[in-house]
C-alpha cells in the first residue's frame, strides 16, 4: 500500500515544515551564525571596513592581553555587571514584595514603577546625563540649594565617581525587570502554604526563608543570568554617559569593542576579538538559560 | 517573646509602605526632571536663576524642535523601520512557530534549541561582523538595511514567544477545520491565530518597541541624516557643540511617549510575555 493516507500526511507534514522554517532559518544564518562566525574569522586578522582582512595570527589577541587599556575593561566589566545586577536583584525583590501585599491603588503603583523600564534605553542615558550635569543639573542644583557643597560635583567625569554614576543609571533603568519577574513568582506561590505556616506558628520572616524563597529560587536564577547578559553587553549607557572615561574608569568590554573597531582606527579584527574573548564567559549563562526556558515550554 | 504573626504583618506593611514611597520618589523624579525642563525657559534651565519648578511654563522648546532640527524626519524613520520590520518578523515568526509548534519534521528539536540560543546572544557580540556585512552589501545608511538586521533579534524572540502559544490552542480545533478541508495554512490563520491573539499583541508590542528603542545598530550603520532614528538623533543632538538641553529635553519627552504609552495599554499581557521570555533586564 504505497503511499497511504498517513504516510502522505507525514511526508506533507516534512515538506510544509521545512517550508514554513525556511525564512527564519534564512534569518538566524544571514544575521545572527554568518556574523558570528566571520568574528572569529576577523579576529585572526588586520581588517578595515570594506577593504578585505590580511591574517596575522593571534596579533590581536596578543596585543589585547599586554594592553593595560583591556585589563582595564575587564576589571571594569566584572565590576559594573556584579554590582549592577547586584543591587537591581535586591531593589527588585523588595519591590515585588512591597507590591505582593495587600493595598489601596496597588495597580497604580506597579504601573508607575514599571515605566523605567518601558522608556527607551536611549532616552533614560540622555535624562540621566542632564540630571549629572556638571553646572545646572538637578543633583548639583538641589545639593548647592541646601548649602551642601559649595563647588559643583562632576558626577560624570570625576574618576571616583563617574563607575557609581552610571551604575546608578543602570539600577534604575533594570530594576523594573525584575520587581516584575519575582512578582509574577510570588503571585504563584500557593496561598494555603502560608495559611498552614502560620498555624503552625511561623513568624512573617521564617515564612519567608521556608517558603518564599525557595519557591522564587528558580525565578531567581533565570533573572539574574538573564540580566547578567544584558547587563554586560549592554552598550548604550557607558556609550552616551561617559563613553569609557575619564581614563577608562567605564570602560566596559562592549565600548572598548566599538571604540576599537569604529573609532578613528578602525580595527575591526581588534575590536571583534574584544568582543569574542568575553562570548566564552556570556555562552555559559546563555547554554544554560537555553535549557532552562526549553524545559519550562516543555520542549 | 516572639511578636503575634497579626503585629508583625502590620509592621511589615508600614516599612513596606515607607519603602514603596521612596521607591516611587526614586521612580518618578527624573521624568519630573525631564518634563520640567522641557517647559522652561533656557534662563530657568542655566545659571543663577535656574529654577526646580519652571516658574513660566513655555513650550518654545517644542516648537524649536520642530522648527529647527531634522526631529520629523527622525520620527519618520523611526516609524517606517519599527512598522516594516514588526511586519516582517511577524509574518517569518507565525509561520516557523507553527512548525515548530505543530509539524513533526527531523532536526525539530534542534532548532528550538537554536532559536533561544540565538535570540539570547547579545547585538554588541555581533555588530562588529554586522557592521563589515552591511558595508559589504551596500545596505548601511538606508532604512531597509535596519529593517533587515532588527529582525536577527525579533524572530527568534517572537518565535519563542509564540511557540509556547500555539502549542497551548486545542489540537482538536485544529483537527476538526481539516475535516471539514481546511489545508495547513488555513488552520493557521483561521483557527491557530485568532486563538492566539494575546501573544500576537505581546509579539508586536516588542517588535515595535525594539525596533523603535534600538540605538547600536542604529548608530553603527548609519552615518547622514537621511536614514537617522530617533535614537540616534538625539544622540547626535547631544554630541554637537552647542548643548541644548531645553529642545534636547522636549524630543526626550515626545520620543519615550509612545512606548510608554503602549506599554501601559497593554502592560497586562506585556508583564506575562516578558516573565515567559525575559528581555532587557
Amino acid at each position: 500500500m504505497r503511499g497511504g493516507p498517513i504516510l502522505r500526511r507525514v511526508t506533507q507534514d516534512r515538506i510544509l515544515g521545512y517550508l514554513f522554517l525556511f525564512p527564519a532559518l534564512l534569518v538566524i544564518v544571514g544575521l545572527v551564525a554568518y556574523p558570528f562566525a566571520s568574528a572569529i574569522v576577523m579576529t585572526f586578522q588586520a581588517k578595515t571596513a570594506g577593504a578585505p582582512g590580511r591574517f596575522i595570527g593571534l596579533d590581536n589577541y596578543r596585543e589585547l592581553f599586554g594592553s593595560e587599556q583591556f585589563l582595564r575593561a575587564v576589571i571594569n566589566t566584572v565590576a559594573y555587571t556584579g554590582i549592577g545586577v547586584g543591587l537591581k536583584f535586591v531593589f527588585g525583590l523588595s519591590m515585588a514584595l512591597v507590591l505582593n501585599q495587600e493595598r489601596f491603588c496597588n495597580n497604580l503603583f506597579r504601573s508607575i514603577l514599571l515605566i523605567p523600564w518601558a522608556i527607551p534605553t536611549v532616552m533614560s542615558a540622555l535624562n540621566w546625563r542632564w540630571i549629572f550635569d556638571d553646572a545646572s543639573g538637578l543633583i548639583n542644583n538641589v545639593l548647592v540649594r541646601l548649602n551642601l557643597i559649595d563647588e559643583t560635583i562632576s558626577w560624570l567625569s570625576d574618576p571616583h565617581l563617574a563607575m557609581l554614576s552610571v551604575i546608578i543609571v543602570v539600577v534604575w533603568q533594570g530594576t523594573p525587570f525584575f520587581t516584575m519577574s519575582f512578582l509574577a513568582g510570588l503571585q504563584a506561590i500557593p496561598k494555603e502554604l502560608y495559611e498552614a505556616a502560620e498555624i503552625d506558628g511561623a513568624s512573617v520572616l521564617q515564612q519567608f526563608s521556608y517558603i518564599t524563597l525557595p519557591r522564587l529560587q528558580p525565578i531567581f536564577i533565570t533573572a539574574v543570568m538573564l540580566s547578567a547578559i544584558l547587563t554586560s553587553a549592554g552598550i548604550q549607557f557607558v556609550l552616551i554617559l561617559t563613553n569609557g572615561g575619564p581614563s577608562d574608569r567605564t570602560m566596559i568590554f562592549p565600548v572598548l569593542a566599538y571604540h576599537l573597531a569604529l573609532g578613528g582606527a578602525q580595527r575591526l579584527g581588534m575590536g571583534a576579538a574584544v568582543s569574542l574573548i568575553f562570548f566564552p564567559l556570556l555562552v555559559v549563562f546563555i547554554v544554560f538559560l537555553t535549557r532552562r526556558m526549553l524545559r519550562e515550554k516543555g520542549e | 517573646m516572639a511578636l503575634r504573626v497579626t503585629t508583625q504583618r502590620r509592621v511589615f506593611k508600614g516599612v513596606g509602605n515607607g519603602a514603596l514611597v521612596l521607591m516611587l520618589l526614586w521612580t518618578l523624579i527624573p521624568f519630573y526632571w525631564m518634563i520640567a525642563t522641557s517647559l522652561k525657559h533656557d534662563k530657568e534651565i542655566y545659571g543663577y536663576e535656574a529654577t526646580l519648578i519652571p516658574e513660566r511654563p513655555t513650550l518654545a522648546n517644542y516648537a524649536t524642535v520642530f522648527r529647527e532640527t531634522p526631529y520629523l524626519l527622525f520620527l519618520r524613520n523611526s516609524l517606517a523601520i519599527a512598522v516594516g520590520s514588526t511586519i516582517l518578523s511577524m509574518v517569518i515568526a507565525c509561520l516557523a512557530a507553527y512548525a515548530i509548534a505543530r509539524l513533526s519534521f527531523p532536526g525539530r528539536a534542534l532548532l528550538a534549541r537554536g532559536l533561544v540560543f540565538t535570540y539570547l546572544v547579545p547585538t554588541s557580540l555581533l555588530f562588529i561582523p554586522m557592521f563589515a556585512m552591511m558595508s559589504a552589501l551596500r545596505l548601511t545608511d538606508s532604512l531597509h538595511g535596519l529593517i533587515i538586521a532588527y529582525l536577527g533579534f525579533d524572530v527568534p524572540f517572537c518565535t519563542w514567544l509564540l511557540m509556547g502559544y500555539f502549542k497551548s490552542v486545542p489540537f482538536d480545533l485544529e483537527e476538526a477545520a481539516r475535516v471539514d478541508g481546511c489545508n495547513r495554512v488555513g488552520a493557521l490563520v483561521r483557527i491557530v491565530l485568532p486563538m492566539s491573539l494575546p501573544a500576537l499583541v505581546v509579539v508586536t508590542f516588542f517588535s515595535f518597541t525594539h525596533a523603535w528603542n534600538e540605538f547600536l545598530y542604529a548608530h553603527v550603520f548609519t552615518s547622514t541624516t537621511n536614514a537617522r532614528t530617533v535614537t540616534t538623533g538625539l544622540v547626535n543632538f547631544m554630541s554637537q557643540d552647542v548643548f541644548f538641553w531645553g529642545p534636547l529635553m522636549a524630543s526626550t519627552v515626545m520620543s519615550a511617549l509612545p512606548p510608554v504609552l503602549m506599554f501601559l495599554v497593554f502592560q497586562r499581557w506585556v508583564v506575562k510575555g516578558l516573565t515567559l521570555g525575559g528581555v532587557k533586564g
